[in-house]
């Protein structure tokens, strides 16, 4: 752990340029690359998403549609566009919300201890009873098909791995001598926490994140497809494949840029993370 | 030595027996909950556009929606310890029938896309390991990436369209063609039955349409068991006692058959877990598009009709299922390796 | 040391034991199956097999199911006392009933049946005593279509009475119409079930409905062999009955939820009709010679929600005229339901004795910006659109459709914003008049033209005008006298002037009344679909 700081830390250029020969991860941050590009600078460029055109409907790649239109005429290449500045916007944001609900779980669990961290154990324990999908889908059903809704569901569902992770590290660092040497000084244990402890976790919690941006990708786009998340016409890529299915023979591009894209920014982010792991923590594969 | 042993597992056992009714219980009163967020009128719901006013009391009254969530919430766990989930509002019937009805059909399909996702998975990483860092392993870990990031959904429709449409080599969806009767049902696995009914047309005809859901929801569930498998398989090669073996010569094959596989078995037996957790979330993403009568087409159905007495029940017997499942993984982890210690 | 590996002594001999035990195997699976083929194309050629989402499917007692499967289903199950033939629907015929009687009373009218000698599926002859019992089992079971014998044709447990045994007599009060009562006992809550056969299963005082969920006890054509549930609905052909099936002895319904599914298996021969077409799919299958597309009618409506209470969007019937003028019904009709949909803008649906097809209304933007204007709206408004989730009708999916009304109104400045939610929560915002622009469907509980009559234009009957806050005494007024006007001609005009007032000033901007398209094999004949959802399966025969 305390190599995994330092190497973290003090070598950060030397960390970077190792990811950097990590074939894997370097195929992730270029993908991740290009898609955040797409999503950035294609939209304004291209056509509404929302445009109908009924007369071209469920036409083929031309040069005015460069991905072709789906079965209401709408270019798919633009819906996918900024559909990914929807996905990615939401995989960001879901991370974040769970780090944050998992940090301060983990953190309370496992420097309080005792009765607080059987407790909080307990309650993490509970949410991960469920397959994520599931639990995802019985939240956002209760809450209604709405995105927030489907991005507090997912956010809900993802907190839990957090809460452990954070909650392992604090406790075997707790026993290490520089915190006990903090403490004999003086410090309080916030601030232990906060200058010593989690330094020292982001390793695990960086390789963590990674893998749950694209996860919550993923399982959004999976509620997207039933139903629930981003309302029509908003372009979200699971109601896009869902809506265009019964098109597969006609129109294959209505339904597989979206999905494709699904598949692309997932394995970015699992990649990056991969690489990352290989890097910080190569004996956690 | 071997009793105290013994006596810690037997402890460690009925600790965590515990612990899983405890959380069993907090997930019953999450569902709870979370189903009665609800800003739907269930009553509208189960009865449809033209039903009356009176006709909707009605059957609130009957379905006690109009007591307080406390008395609800008493009454649902009341009836729980008889085993009885409540009646469904979109099917009129009782939910512990419906899911008794619809688990077998999941069933089928999970052992099958199961023994699918071994007989790719396992060797795939099997390979990917002795070969590490060459072709295969390169092949194998895209194969894992992209399985792990591909919408499964998207997979089914696809592969519905390429094998079933275009190419013809395999039935559409459904468990049997759509003009035959089914055997009479006596395990609900439509393959058992049709053997038991000696009708063997039927048997194969269930055998072929499992091919292809089995395959889906297999395949996505193979790129994590390759994952696993190769990187439990490369910690163990890389171990000294596997050098020294090789080192005194003995034949590769029999070095990773006999020492590697065995003590790699035990991290891979740890993804069962999260195998069973893949085959539901997928089970739940494709028996629509294979209508297929199971508890994932249930479970996706009852959430879009906000039929949430079985959302609660289905959410709750995955919860129990999957529960159980890492429980038995986590005591098969003590049976094999006896040096783990769960004090 | 290398061991040897020697061939066991045996081994050739168990190798051909294996051999031919495994050919021995490979004959058994085959020979049946050989065999089992001959038969299964005979049984083939008269089963019929429909793929569709027969999901809604909830019960098989006809006194209580309510919905589209159910109906379909029952209908070929049970019999009514009066039904209708093919595709005509003005005139109600005999069934169980070989003849009847309207007389007028004191307290109303009184209808009286003659009942024809009929046999249940269980061998016992149909008598009055188990027309009696299955009415009144009706409007005690309190079902969501017991309404119909209650409300509509406001009839109580004695109102039906047996004098013999082959002799019904209905009491009506004045308030209800007897040709409405007759069109309503051709529905599946007028099925007649063997009596004796409910009681014998009947539980905790539920008139065996229990049992007939999965069971039948008609004399319909057809007995249930199973219920599958989300698998299969498997009838066989009733020997008993007198509405015999010639052709057709077995009839399944299966289960496909996805509609590139029923095209695919349509297109094999793994079924004979798809109950889902999608409008593209179906435009394909007109121009294929080896299938029949048909487009069969329904009473259905189409049609968007103007919520007119103070203080909503649409209290101004200036705007409502708006939203009518800027919905481009042709573009939808053509592009999005490719023609399976017909042009209505007045309440009472084509097909029935008092619609009006007169369309008002031409596609003007302009003027519907000039509308919006004059009612002080000139740089337009927003609203909430509520739309439900899955498949419209005629086929289109409802965001689809949706997306186009809401581009049609931006148009003209009216920012329409889509709120998809499944049909529950939908209808209970509808139901508590919180909807200000719903998109939602309508079919009439009956095929008459009260059917639409009262719950779309009189808000007393707390109903479609009453959702969308609607009050029009005129309106009222008119909707009532034509419900009990029996005189036809006289009801006719009614409904006119009804239809003229409401496509002028009431809550509702029709789209279109759809057709529902069924694609069926060209190896089937004789398949009839009516605008009630009614398909006879006896008629059918496949060459």
């Amino acid at each position: 752990m305390l190599a995994s700081a330092r190497t973290l830390f003090t070598d950060r250029r030397s960390t970077l340029r190792r990811l950097l020969r990590n074939p894997g991860a370097v195929v992730g941050l270029v993908l991740l690359s290009l898609l955040l590009l797409a999503a950035l600078l294609l939209p304004p460029l291209l056509g509404s998403p929302l445009e109908q055109n009924l007369g071209v409907r469920l036409s083929p790649p031309s040069a005015a549609h460069l991905l072709g239109t789906d079965q209401l005429g709408r270019d798919v290449l633009s819906r996918v566009a900024n559909g990914a500045r929807l996905s990615l916007g939401l995989g960001f944001t879901v991370m974040l919300t769970s780090l944050v609900i998992g940090l301060v779980v983990g953190l309370l669990a496992g420097l309080l201890g005792g009765w607080w961290d059987e407790a909080l154990m307990r309650l993490t324990d509970i949410f991960l009873a469920f397959p994520g999908l599931i639990l995802a889908m019985a939240i956002s059903a209760a809450l209604g098909p709405s995105l927030l809704n489907v991005m507090i569901a997912v956010a809900l569902v993802s907190w839990p791995t957090y809460a452990r992770l954070i909650r392992a590290q604090v406790l075997s660092l707790r026993e290490r001598e520089f915190i006990d040497a903090a403490r004999a000084l003086g410090a309080a244990q916030g601030r232990v926490a906060l200058r010593h402890l989690l330094p020292n976790s982001v390793a695990p919690l960086l390789v963590q994140a990674s893998f749950d941006v694209g996860s919550a990708i993923l399982t959004a786009a999976g509620l997207g497809f039933i139903g629930f998340g981003a309302q029509p016409p908003t372009p979200e890529w699971g109601a896009m494949v869902s809506e265009t299915r019964n098109y597969i023979s006609q129109a294959p591009w209505a339904s597989s840029t979206p999905a494709l894209a699904i598949l692309a920014t997932v394995l970015a982010f699992n990649l990056i993370g991969d690489g990352l792991r290989d890097v910080l923590d190569p004996r956690g594969r | 030595m071997v009793e105290g042993g013994g006596q810690l597992l037997l402890i460690y056992i009925l600790r965590r027996l515990a612990l899983m009714v405890f959380v069993l219980w907090g997930v019953t009163l999450a569902a709870f909950v979370i189903s009665h967020v609800v800003p739907a009128d269930p009553a509208a719901a189960a009865l449809g556009n033209n039903a009356r006013e009176e006709q909707l009391q009605d059957f609130r009254v009957k379905n006690g929606l109009d007591k307080p969530q406390v008395v609800q919430y008493a009454v649902y766990m009341g009836k729980l310890f008889h085993g009885d989930l409540g009646v469904s509002l979109r099917t009129q019937a009782p939910i512990a029938a419906d899911l008794r009805q619809f688990f077998p059909a999941t069933l089928e399909l999970t052992l099958v896309a199961v023994v699918f996702a071994v007989l790719i998975g396992l060797p795939l990483g099997l390979i990917a390991a002795l070969r590490h860092n060459r072709a295969p392993d390169l092949l194998a870990r895209i194969f894992a990436l992209v399985g792990g990031a591909t919408p499964v959904y998207w997979l089914a429709i696809l592969a519905l369209n390429v094998f079933h449409e275009r190419l013809g080599w395999l039935p559409g969806p459904g468990r049997i063609d759509a003009y035959s009767l089914a055997p009479p049902v006596r395990t609900g696995l439509v393959t058992v039955d049709a053997l038991l009914a000696h009708d063997p047309e039927v048997f194969v005809d269930a055998l072929r349409h499992l091919v292809l859901p089995g395959l889906v929801l297999g395949a996505f569930s193979a790129a994590l068991l390759t994952r696993m498998t190769r990187s439990a398989m490369l910690e163990v090669l890389g171990q000294d006692y596997i050098r020294t073996a090789r080192a005194k010569g003995l034949p590769g094959g029999r070095v990773v058959w006999k020492h590697a596989l065995r003590n790699a078995s035990l991290p891979i037996l740890t993804v069962l877990g999260s195998l069973f957790g893949s085959l539901l979330t997928g089970a739940v993403l494709t028996e629509t598009i294979f209508s297929w009568p199971g508890i994932g087409g249930y479970a996706t159905s009852s959430a879009v009709s906000l039929d949430f007495p079985a959302v609660m029940g289905v959410t709750l017997v995955a919860g129990l299922a999957y529960s159980l499942v890492n429980l038995l993984v986590d005591l098969l982890y003590v049976g094999f390796d006896p040096r783990v210690s769960y004090a | 040391m290398k061991r040897t590996v020697s061939a066991s002594p045996s081994a050739p001999v168990s190798r051909s034991l294996k051999a031919r035990t495994l050919l021995a195997l490979a004959l058994a699976l085959t020979v049946p199956l050989a065999a089992g083929q001959a038969g299964a194309q005979s049984a083939r050629q008269t089963t019929l097999v429909l793929g569709g989402d027969f999901s809604d499917l909830i019960t098989l007692d006809p006194g209580v199911s309510y919905e589209f499967t159910g109906s379909l289903v029952t209908g070929n199950l049970y019999d009514t006392l009066v039904g209708f033939e093919g595709n005509d629907l003005s005139k109600v015929r005999p069934r169980l009933a070989s003849s009847w009687k309207v007389t007028p009373t004191s307290a109303g009218s009184q209808i009286t049946f003659t009942l024809r000698s009929a046999k249940f599926s269980t061998g016992r002859p149909v008598t009055a005593a188990d027309v009696v019992y299955s009415m009144n089992r009706v409007i005690s079971l309190k079902s969501p279509s017991s309404f119909l014998l209650t409300d509509v044709a406001n009839l109580k447990v004695g109102s039906v009475t047996a004098p013999n045994a082959s002799t019904v007599v209905f009491s009506i009060p004045k308030t209800a119409n007897p040709n409405i009562v007759l069109a309503l006992l051709t529905f599946n809550v007028g099925g007649i079930i063997d009596s004796t056969e409910a009681k014998a299963h009947e539980q905790n005082g539920d008139f065996g409905s229990a049992w007939l969920r999965d069971h039948s006890a008609g004399s319909g054509p057809f007995v249930l062999n199973r219920w599958d549930r989300s698998s299969q609905v498997a009838l066989d052909s009733n020997p008993n009955a007198f509405r015999r099936s010639v052709n057709i002895k077995r009839v399944i319904l299966r289960y496909m939820l996805e509609s590139s599914a029923q095209q695919t298996a349509l297109n094999s021969g793994e079924i004979d009709v798809a109950w889902d077409y999608t409008p593209d799919a179906f435009n394909a299958a007109m121009s294929n010679s080896k299938l029949k597309a048909l487009k069969t009618s329904t009473f259905q409506m189409a049609y968007l929600g103007m919520n007119s209470a103070k203080g909503q969007p649409f209290e101004d019937p200036r705007l409502r005229e708006a939203v009518r003028y800027a919905i481009d019904q042709d573009g939808i009709i053509k592009s999005l339901l490719q023609g399976l949909g017909r042009k209505v803008q007045t309440i009472i649906p084509l097909g029935l004795a008092g619609s009006n097809p007169a369309l008002p209304y031409s596609y003007d933007p302009a003027k519907a910006k000039a509308l919006l204007a004059a009612a002080g709206k000139p740089n337009g408004f927003d609203v909430d659109f509520l739309v439900s989730t899955g498949s419209c009708s005629g086929g289109v999916p409802c965001q689809d459709l949706a997306a186009k009304i809401q581009a049609d109104l931006a148009k003209v400045g009216i920012r329409a914003n889509i709120k998809q939610m499944v049909n529950a929560e939908l209808l209970t915002a509808y139901r508590a008049q919180k909807a200000p622009l719903i998109q939602v469907a309508w079919s009439p509980d009956y095929p008459d033209a009260d059917g639409n009559g009262t719950p779309l234009a009189d808000y007393n009957a707390h109903s479609l005008a009453w959702r969308n806050a609607w009050s029009d005494p005129a309106a009222s007024k008119l909707a009532q006298s034509a419900a009990v006007e029996i005189d036809q001609a006289k009801r006719i005009a009614l409904y006119k002037q009804l239809t003229e007032l409401v496509v002028k000033s009431g809550p509702y901007a029709i789209l279109y009344q759809p057709y529902k398209p069924v694609v069926t094999s060209s190896s089937v004949v004789g398949f009839v679909r009516n605008a009630n959802g009614d398909v006879q399966f006896e008629k059918i025969a496949k060459k």
